[in-house]
């Protein structure tokens, strides 16, 4: 039987949630349960958007101040007294405004991704402190604090249904529409795309607003359970994305990437994080435990590549 | 002469006399000799890291662990001091202890680029996570100040030659040490040879994994004399004061002209970059613009910069073309 990179990563998450519940005391119990639910949506929005980035070669080093300027967006409707609605749609087009700026400079001018979003995360970081003046903008009503705290149907959490949502959306994106099969062409060889009568500026475009259209969401949802937006809105999720898509099989040289396996990593990055929290690990160490497994885990792919490789190789010999 | 003007280098300069210009109108603090002495000595660390990164970009990769790494050694040197004599003797002790740590660092990221092929940006996120943590944790986060540095160190940070502090010194040596690496030596050859064209170098026999372990060492290297130089500047070792750093770092050779894709970088070059983000930032405060705007007007420039440098760049590219119809 042979499995996929996705499969074996499901399978490690689930290793380490049951790994988990053997060691760490209430783990299981529906209060951690539910606080890992309650996490997980936020950062795997984030980790998707990365992820689709990175699919065209790419990186968005801009995205969680992305998040952090479509909080801020929605922040400054709900404190001058217009509705969630409104709300949700200045967030969405802050973030859009910045997605397209991105990929602006990356699809028409051609600068490489990792040096415009390395520009623009200043830039976004410092619109948003001549904005807040670097304080947190806070008090949103009740109903808005439902979006990210509350349940449907008082069971599954509301962001873990909007989460799963964006996720579907986002696999049949990639896997079943033109501009999904484009992304990976590119990906793979942007001037054979380009040759094969592909607007490669037009795809890009669109992938630098996709991962902005995410990252508002993740926005969404991260000021609603906080209940107050500031500068560093979800900048610790930055490095933790990459990670998460890098993890999840994503080539970092673009052309391969899946949804599954992005959310599996988030996964185990969670039970991981969780786990060690209840284990009474310094919340440092966690860091070091997760960048370790990053290099442990492309480290063995290395050997195993290396080892099919001869094994092909010793197949070949022997069949001639 | 014409050549000169034609240089990518040339064109920073001419963006850092312009804006040195205004400023001086702007404020007449700015063009004193001590305003500018302060304005390099505390840009000394930014100019070795960014010196390191310079290799580092030429080879077309990146290396995102050069602040965790630099904290990591500062946060050993001060407690080595606790080990060392105080003396003089401690204080070089200490120049040769500091960047054998940082190379440690240095080479244990190039390995896992080199010989392990994992892509530099991922090797490279893994170990800030990993060195940040562990010094966060070692330290829980706690700041050491000058009260428990020897009296020698202090003394020693404090030498000033002709006017002009040791730490300016420092970041010259180490500018010159790398443009002759980089000119005279093979090794340094091969570093921009690599940059230029991967395939035809490996071709002519350069051996293009310790070419990647060289750069990656080297930057771990001049880490651990940058924390040497944070050390002396501050005062103190704080494990968090050097957080975000190393984008600084990264941009700082980016404006200066290394071109991510490789191949292409000087360490004049760099100098100027961090030259000019150093003076953007004296600037803002000499003209008193609002600290929350700073970010903004940095970002700005990073991005028309690489713009700029982007279009300029295509457009060479389309005369070369133009050149082969003629022909």
């Amino acid at each position: 039987m042979k499995l996929s990179k996705e499969s074996i990563l499901g399978l490690i998450a689930l290793g380490t949630f049951l790994f988990m519940a053997l060691l760490a005391p209430g783990f299981l119990s529906s209060n951690n349960i539910n606080s890992m639910m309650f996490q997980i949506p936020e950062f795997g929005l984030l980790a998707i958007a990365m992820m689709v980035v990175i699919v065209t070669g790419g990186i968005d080093l801009s995205i969680t101040y992305i998040a952090a300027l479509a909080g801020v967006g929605a922040a400054l409707m709900l404190t001058n007294g217009f509705g969630i609605f409104p709300a949700i749609i200045m967030a969405i087009l802050f973030a859009l405004a910045c997605g397209a700026f991105n990929g602006f400079i990356v699809s028409k001018i051609g600068v490489s991704p990792i040096l415009v979003t390395l520009g623009t995360m200043v830039l976004f970081e410092g619109v948003i402190l001549a904005i807040t003046k670097g304080s947190s903008i806070s008090g949103f009503p009740d109903a808005y604090s439902l979006i990210g705290n509350g349940y449907y149907l008082g069971l599954v959490p509301f962001s873990i249904v909007i989460f799963a949502i964006f996720a579907i959306i986002t696999g049949l994106l990639l896997s079943k529409t033109s501009w999904g099969r484009r992304v990976y062409m590119y990906g793979s060889n942007e001037v054979a795309t380009l040759y094969s009568g592909v607007k490669n500026s037009k795809v890009l475009m669109k992938v630098y607003l996709y991962a902005a259209l995410l990252a508002a969401i993740s926005a969404i949802i991260m000021t609603s359970r906080y209940n107050s937006v500031k500068v560093d809105l979800g900048s610790s999720y930055l490095l933790q994305s990459v990670a998460a898509a890098v993890l999840g099989g994503t080539n970092i040289h673009g052309g391969y990437g899946k949804v599954i396996g992005t959310i599996y990593a988030v996964f185990v990055f969670q039970f991981i994080r969780n786990g060690l929290n209840l284990l009474g690990f310094h919340s440092s160490l966690v860091d070091v435990v997760i960048g370790s497994i990053l290099i442990l885990v492309l480290t063995m792919n290395f050997f195993s590549d290396k080892f099919k490789k001869k094994q092909e190789q010793k197949n070949a010999s022997q069949a001639a | 002469m014409k050549s000169l003007f034609k240089q990518k280098e040339f064109s920073i300069l001419a963006i850092v006399l312009l804006i040195s210009s205004i400023l001086t109108f702007v404020s007449p603090v700015f063009l004193t000799v001590g305003n500018l002495l302060d304005l390099i000595e505390g840009n000394v660390v930014i100019g070795i890291l960014a010196i390191g990164m310079t290799l580092i970009i030429i080879t077309s990769d990146i290396d995102v662990s050069v602040a965790a790494v630099t904290t990591a050694v500062a946060v050993s040197i001060s407690y080595l001091f606790g080990f060392l004599p105080d003396s003089w003797i401690s204080v070089l002790l200490l120049f040769l202890f500091a960047p054998v740590i940082g190379l440690v660092m240095g080479l244990f990221n190039g390995l896992l680029v080199s010989k392990i092929e994992i892509p530099a940006i991922v090797v490279t996120l893994g170990t800030l996570n990993i060195i940040a943590g562990l010094v966060l944790y070692i330290t829980n986060g706690n700041y050491v100040n000058s009260t428990s540095f020897p009296q020698s160190f202090l003394s020693f940070s404090n030498i000033e030659i002709l006017g002009i502090p040791i730490l300016i010194y420092l970041l010259a040596i180490v500018a010159v040490g790398t443009w002759f690496i980089l000119k005279h030596t093979l090794i340094g050859r091969s570093v921009l040879a690599i940059g230029g064209n991967t395939q035809s170098s490996v071709r002519v026999g350069i051996n293009y994994q310790r070419v990647k372990l060289f750069v990656f060492a080297y930057m771990g290297f001049l880490a651990g004399i940058a924390a040497i130089a944070q050390t002396a500047y501050t005062k103190a070792v704080d494990p968090n004061g050097m957080i975000g750093l190393e984008l600084t770092v990264i941009a700082a050779v980016v404006l200066g002209g290394a071109n991510i894709h490789g191949g292409r970088g000087s360490i004049h070059g760099t100098l100027l970059g961090v030259l000019l983000l150093a003076i953007m930032q004296n600037g803002m405060i000499l003209a008193r613009i609002d600290t929350y705007w700073q970010n903004v007007v940095t970002g700005a420039i990073i991005v028309i910069a690489v713009s700029y440098d982007q279009i300029s760049y295509k457009r060479s590219q389309d005369k070369l073309a133009n050149i082969e119809v003629e022909a």
